[in-house]
């Protein structure tokens, strides 16, 4: 049985800043699943906030190796979808305040 | 599901000398502003050498750089042959400089200057066809990219027509083929290509999401047929088409600030950073362009309306669109080359740490007075309020160059 759990995928990509804004994905809400099998192989289902991004490859590469630091993973699997799209209400609160979007 | 690829991004030291030789020519088109009264004629050489110097130099290297990084991002696929971008500069650059000096003193040269120049854009716009061609999406972005290069084939083969009239080797007539080589490079290439690019550019910097894009679609279509159809009624000499081409343009042009007020309303990130002041300038000084160009077609006015109006569309919009751009393009470029590397190994910066800020204030702030009394300064036909503008613009010239070499060598 795998011990990594779903909040230590989380914290672990917490590491990963989008340059730009200076959030953390998390804190962004751009992380929107992370699956974990027996094996402790995880998935991360993911978004970005724009499509087009330039850094969208280097994103999900950091994504992965944030992630495979974690003591006793398998296999790392990024995926990017667009859908349901970002929006704003998705980030959390200091997010919010500091982009002055409520 | 698609993603870009570091493979598909043009190294710095292709894109860097692009921005470096473009501010050159923006701040030496500036400083040469000092020689111009505020009362003119368009088909003075003077005037179409100053306006080759900053069109050319400035505009197109500054936009072809910049497609050199954003092509990628549109289209979502890598260049067909990318390192054509090494011979598409000193072209442009050489043949740009060869012209101005033949509009300025020597006009024999003029056509030498013309064939690099023309050289260069024909490169350039059968690169980004064969890019097309790889890409598998289809945005209204990219059919501006199609539609706007098409338009710069065209505005080069009447360019090139032109400079034949000039010297002489073919008999045409030098105002109407003049009027449509403009309309198709500065509406057809620069406007088209500008209104396609923010509407990928300005969502993406400003976080805005979930706006309908019918606007800037019609406000395309319009633009498109407006620019033909001034460009066939100059070429034949047929008024009411070409009146009817400056409408539609004008209605175009409208639904596109409309298209950027609804990008603007839903936007999340508010912070006024130098990208989203120079935003709110450049809008301003085209909303304020069209108002002095519709005063203009009024009966019996002075032709200082129209000067006073393309002042604002090529300093106010198309300059603050360009510079402002350049505070977030230059540092994303600079930091991806430099310090994306070292992501999850040491602190890296973030882009808004990457520009020098009281550079950037400054040049804003002189830059914006001094267009705004040019601007006047023209209207009014009063050469101290024009040179006490361009007096203004070129100390914020002088603070961009400082923030470009600045953005260029962080970290280095």
């Amino acid at each position: 049985m795998c011990k990594i759990t779903k909040e230590d995928i989380y914290k672990a990509i917490s590491t990963v800043i989008d340059p730009e804004v200076g959030f953390n994905l998390v804190e962004m809400g751009l992380i929107y699943d992370a699956t974990i099998d027996n094996s402790c192989n995880v998935k991360v289902t993911m978004t970005l906030s724009t499509r087009g991004c330039p850094l969208h490859q280097m994103i999900t590469t950091w994504v992965k190796e944030a992630v495979l630091k974690l003591d006793g993973v398998g296999d790392v699997d990024v995926e990017v979808v667009w859908e349901p799209a970002w929006n704003i209400s998705m980030a959390d609160d200091n997010v919010k305040k500091a982009l002055g979007g409520f | 599901m698609f993603a870009i690829s570091k493979d598909f991004a043009p190294p710095l030291k292709l894109i860097a000398p692009f921005f470096k030789i473009g501010v050159t020519f923006y701040l030496i088109a500036i400083i040469s502003l000092m020689f111009f009264n505020s009362s003119f004629s368009y088909q003075e050489m003077q005037i179409a050498g100053w306006i080759h110097l900053f069109l050319l130099g400035f505009v197109m290297v500054i936009i072809f750089g910049a497609m050199a990084q954003l092509i990628p991002v549109v289209l979502e696929v890598g260049h067909a042959v990318v390192d054509l971008y090494y011979v598409i500069l000193p072209l442009l650059a050489i043949g740009t400089a060869i012209m101005v000096f033949g509009f300025w003193i020597e006009p024999y040269i003029i056509s030498y200057g013309g064939v690099l120049v023309l050289t260069s854009m024909v490169i350039f716009a059968l690169e980004a066809f064969a890019t097309l061609k790889k890409a598998k999406i289809d945005t209204i972005t990219v059919k501006t990219v199609a539609v706007s290069n098409t338009f710069l084939l065209f505005g080069i083969v009447t360019g090139f027509i032109l400079a034949l009239g000039l010297g002489g080797v073919v008999s045409v007539d030098v105002t109407n083929i003049l009027k449509a080589h403009l309309y198709l490079v500065l509406g057809g290439f620069v406007l088209l290509t500008i209104m396609g690019i923010s509407l990928t550019l300005i969502p993406m910097f400003s976080l805005a999401h979930g706006f309908s894009d019918r606007a800037i679609k019609i406000g395309f279509n319009l633009v498109s047929i407006g620019v033909l159809a001034v460009a066939i009624g100059s070429i034949f000499n047929i008024i009411a088409l070409q009146y009817l081409g400056y409408l539609l343009t004008l209605i175009g042009v409208g639904f596109y600030i409309y298209q950027i007020y609804l990008i603007y309303l839903l936007r999340v990130r508010k912070e006024l950073d130098i990208w989203a002041k120079s935003m709110i300038f450049g809008f301003s000084s085209l909303i304020l362009s069209l108002i002095l160009g519709i005063v203009y077609f009024l009966p019996n006015m002075s032709e200082s309306w129209l000067h006073s109006s393309m002042w604002f569309f090529i300093l106010g919009f198309i300059g603050f669109l360009i510079n402002g751009h350049l505070y977030k393009i230059v540092p994303f470029l600079v930091w991806f080359e430099r310090f994306s590397p070292l992501v999850g190994k040491e602190r890296v910066p973030m882009l808004h740490e990457m520009y020098p800020k009281e550079e950037a204030t400054a040049m804003f702030w002189y830059s914006a007075i001094g267009i705004f009394l040019g601007g006047i300064g023209l209207l009014i036909e009063h050469d101290f309020l024009f040179k006490s503008g361009v007096s203004l613009i070129i100390v914020g010239a002088i603070f961009l160059y400082i923030s470009m070499v600045r953005m260029l060598n962080y970290g280095k």
